[in-house]
């Protein structure tokens, strides 16, 4: 049996008496990468609280390393990075005075991946952080979390603010390192495109309920889009049981389902709706994605 | 690793703390020459006798001063905090929260109580330079209580800032606006004597307030 | 930890609520009462009454304002001068006006006169400079060990000055330092009579600085006799130094030259609550003692023997409507000021009776309510609960303010 770094049970949580989510179960195995994946305002940032103490949920637990998120000791903090939404960071310091506050911290604090990234940002050596760019302060938020060597990595939308080139560049890295170390990694994106080359398993959650959980591969492998031409332009499909979203614009359809292709074309026969041009076309994650939630 | 701490609340108000002593310190200088003044244009004993028998108040100048002051270090160590919920950053430092939380308002607590002993002691010798010391006596018994004042909206001014609900943040802001004001009394020279000592510990009692509110903070409150 | 700083600002607010709230509602719904201002009359042989613009006789008849001032014709003689109508004789004694003004004197007394800090420095006057106005000295006094004047412009101490007066306080038997130190600190004086002191071991003393040398007197005081305090006045008739209230609340005045210690025939004055007046005038004093709901009057003839006596009482502000619905709502009350008192601090008192303890049940019962809607487990709360049936109001608005709200 796989170790799991995280285990999430039963966790149930309201803002007022609007539900956030209703008996959410989910482990990450040690060594995973695991992204967890929603639209804004789906639960992400909720769920990253609840995991680092920072809220209370209704009702539930979550279990890091086997301790009660909401009392982990000092030890237990120490081996998870962290890595707040928008890079947050001590702005009114430096990045040697950065570097030096929170390297007293960790025991195994390993600065080269960290000066490693600041030799790349042009900025003064006494530049506070609060007058960097963006890009910048991730670069200093990321190089943080590198040199602590943490066990397991909570990184809440980490690529915001990055360029692309170097988004790509992290994102192996940061797997590279992920699987060279037997790091446990648990992330959260809105840009589904970089989740693909990082992540083993995927969580996508909607508003209020889990739409998938399972390895990325075997999410990949089960959730298909179809497309076809409808004769009867008037035929719904969208209340039909197997299928997870539908796109029609004018009687050509795009219809996405975790059934196979004979399943899919056995029920149009069963149902008598003839179509044309029937075919499966490939998806990467980031369409899956949008087939999985919708496009609103 | 608590050096480190302190180290961050340093940077956060090493220039609000210098400018508050010297600013306390200007202050103190210019009652000093007022003394001197009023000394060399009217004599020493009218001036004794105001300070006596009409409780002139000659360092009255600096009521208000160390509530500014604390009122300002406050800001100043937990506003940074509270931007970007940045606190979230030190609560999550290998460290115990609470633990955290002390050292933090330990740090504040203790640089007013330096700030204060400096100007304070400054005061007292140099009126120990013009006056005798039933004087010096009853202007530290006065003093004191506004001293003390300061500490206690240190303390209640980082309550305040780190409640995370904004209604009860004004609440806060309510009962603090009344309680404040306890320390500032309109009474003569040497009235606070016989209630200092209750105000210190009361003080020192409100000095932890912090952590309840950082407490809701943590666990989420909104 | 967190629970801990939570009791620690339900306290505060608690204190803080317990201050403010009675403090609002006595501004908003006390109504003033006035006591009666009464002084004996020379003409009537009793006393006459005001009360605020109503003028009575001790009988109950309603006097006009000219009335009431030809009754107490020395106080208002010069408005009756005015009309006309001051008489020649009183009493089958002849008027004269420097007489009479020789003769009145008005003393006043409140217990913060006794509350107050002071710092223990004085000025010591020349008594007998030659020159018509006293002038203020260049140096402060202090007894503590030894009798100290500090000069104020070197602030350092006179050395011959301190053990010239030193020398013959110890002569006199003095015992240091000095308890009690009171003069008439103003140059504002018709002239300077020095200090009346009382010792460690609460001998009296008369202290005065004659041509720029001690004059110390000690005073003979009958055995037990001890002062709490001493009160020095500046009267035209010259006939006594001072009033002087011992430790069991009797009245003395200490005669001048003959330094007899004379006992009123006042009972139990409590200075500690009472204010003091008395006005003199040719043929009577009339001491006025004012307590919360009482005043007592007595005249005293110019032998200080007693002649009359008045006494009335009113409803304290307890005992008025506005007082009753105090009563319902507040346990008790904490005042930063005291108006017996000069100093701050956290003065205590709690309501009369019990009957706050209705509208304390009734906020423990609005709690629970409050607490069933949150949904909570009640064992965790009975401490919050215990603080309003206790504090009231007071502990229901800070409980709730602060709230109870920890997580396992």
């Amino acid at each position: 049996m796989d170790n799991n770094v995280i285990e999430c049970k039963n966790l149930t949580h309201y803002y007022g008496k609007k539900l956030v989510y209703e008996n959410l179960n989910f482990n990450v195995r040690e060594g995973s990468i695991l992204g967890l994946l929603g639209k804004n305002g789906a639960g992400k940032t909720t769920t990253i609280n609840i995991l680092n103490g920072f809220l209370q949920p209704r009702s539930g637990e979550c279990l890091i390393f086997g301790e009660n998120s909401q009392h982990l000791t000092p030890e237990t903090k120490g081996r998870i990075g962290f890595l707040i939404e928008g890079h947050v960071q001590y702005a009114f310091m430096d990045i040697y005075q950065i570097e030096k506050f929170y390297s007293k911290f960790y025991p195994n604090w390993n600065s080269e991946p960290y000066w490693d990234l600041m030799s790349k940002l042009k900025v003064t050596p006494t530049q506070k952080i609060s007058s960097m760019s963006c890009g910048q302060r991730s670069q200093v938020a990321l190089g943080l979390i590198l040199a602590q060597d943490p066990d397991l990595l909570i990184l809440d939308d980490f690529s915001m603010g990055l360029d692309p080139g170097y988004r790509r560049l992290f994102i192996d890295y940061l797997r590279e390192y992920a699987k060279a170390n037997n790091k446990t990694i648990f992330v959260t994106s809105h840009i589904i495109s970089d989740m693909e080359r990082l992540i083993d398993d995927l969580l996508i959650m909607d508003y209020n309920r889990v739409l998938a959980q399972c390895p990325v591969n075997q999410f990949m492998d089960s959730f298909k889009q179809f497309t076809f031409e409808l004769d009867n332009n008037n035929i719904d499909l969208s209340k039909e049981k197997f299928v997870a979203s539908v796109d029609k614009i004018k009687n050509k359809v795009e219809l996405h389902t975790f059934e196979s292709e004979d399943f899919v074309k056995e029920f149009l026969k069963k149902e008598n709706i003839s179509v044309k041009n029937f075919k499966q076309v490939e998806m990467n994650l980031e369409d899956a994605f949008i087939g999985l939630t919708g496009k609103y | 690793m608590w050096k480190s701490i302190i180290f961050k609340e340093w940077l956060k108000v090493r220039w609000y703390l210098i400018g508050a002593t010297l600013l306390l310190g200007v202050f103190v200088s210019y009652i000093f020459i007022n003394v001197k003044h009023d000394i060399t244009f009217q004599d020493a004993n009218n001036l004794w006798y105001l300070i006596l028998f009409k409780k002139y108040q000659f360092f009255g100048l600096i009521k208000y001063l160390p509530l500014l002051v604390g009122i300002g270090i406050a800001a100043a160590q937990y506003v940074p905090e509270i931007v970007s919920k940045r606190v979230k950053l030190s609560f999550h430092l290998p460290v115990n929260e609470n633990k955290m939380l002390l050292m933090m308002l330990g740090f504040g607590n203790l640089s007013l109580l330096i700030c204060f002993s400096i100007v304070f002691s400054i005061f007292i010798s140099l009126s120990n330079c013009f006056f005798a010391y039933e004087i010096v006596n009853e202007a530290i018994i006065t003093i004191i209580p506004w001293l003390l004042g300061g500490i206690a909206a240190y303390s209640l001014v980082g309550l305040i800032v780190m409640e995370p609900i904004w209604m009860y943040k004004i609440f806060y802001l309510v009962v603090t606006s009344m309680f404040i004001p306890l320390y500032y009394e309109r009474g003569i020279t040497g009235a606070y004597k016989p209630v200092n000592l209750t105000l210190a510990i009361i003080t020192l009692l409100i000095s932890v307030s912090l952590l309840f509110s950082a407490y809701r903070f943590r666990k989420g409150e909104m | 930890m967190e629970k801990i700083s939570r009791y620690i600002l339900v306290l505060v607010a608690i204190l803080t609520f317990s201050i403010f709230l009675p403090d609002f509602y006595w501004k908003l719904f006390e109504k003033p009462n006035r006591s009666p201002f009464v002084l004996y009359s020379c003409i009537d042989k009793d006393f006459i009454i005001q009360q605020g613009r109503n003028r009575y006789d001790n009988k109950g008849n309603k006097l006009t304002r000219k009335e009431w001032e030809e009754k107490l014709p020395l106080l208002n003689m010069r408005q009756l001068m005015i009309y006309g109508l001051f008489p020649d004789s009183i009493n089958g004694c002849i008027m004269d006006p420097h007489e009479i003004g020789l003769n009145k004197s008005f003393f006043r007394f409140k217990p913060k006169d006794m509350n107050t800090p002071q710092a223990h420095l004085f000025p010591l006057f020349e008594s007998e400079s030659g020159r018509v106005k006293i002038e203020m000295p260049q140096d402060f006094f202090r007894i503590t060990k030894r009798m100290e004047f500090v000069d104020a412009k070197t602030n350092s101490v006179i050395k011959n000055k301190s053990r010239m007066f030193t020398a013959v306080l110890q002569k006199r038997g003095f015992a240091f330092p000095a308890k009690l130190i009171a003069g008439i600190p103003t140059t504002r004086k018709s002239c300077d009579e020095g200090y009346i002191v009382t010792d460690s071991k609460d001998q009296l003393f008369h202290i005065k600085m004659v041509k720029g040398h001690p004059y110390i007197q000690k005073v003979k005081v009958p055995k037990g006799l001890k002062f709490k305090y001493i009160a020095c006045v500046d009267f035209r008739d010259k006939k006594y130094y001072c009033y002087l209230f011992s430790q069991k609340n009797e009245i003395y005045i200490l005669t001048q030259d003959e330094y007899d210690l004379i006992k009123f025939p006042i009972k139990d004055f409590q200075p500690k609550k009472e204010e003091l007046r008395i006005f003199g005038d040719l043929f009577n004093y009339n001491v006025i003692r004012l307590g919360e709901n009482y005043t007592q009057v007595v005249a005293l003839d110019k032998e200080y023997k007693k002649v009359a006596e008045y006494n009335k009482t009113w409803l304290s502000r307890a005992e008025r409507k506005e007082g009753k619905v105090f009563s319902y709502i507040f346990p008790a009350q904490i005042s930063m000021f005291n108006k017996y008192s000069d100093y701050i601090n956290f003065y205590y008192a709690k309501t009369k009776g019990f009957n706050w303890i209705i509208l304390n049940l009734l906020l423990v019962f609005g709690h629970f309510l409050i607490l069933k809607r949150r949904k909570v487990i009640f064992k965790n709360h009975l401490i919050d609960f215990s603080i309003i049936l206790i504090t009231g109001i007071y502990g229901f608005l800070a409980v709730n303010l602060f709230q109870n709200k920890f997580f396992k």
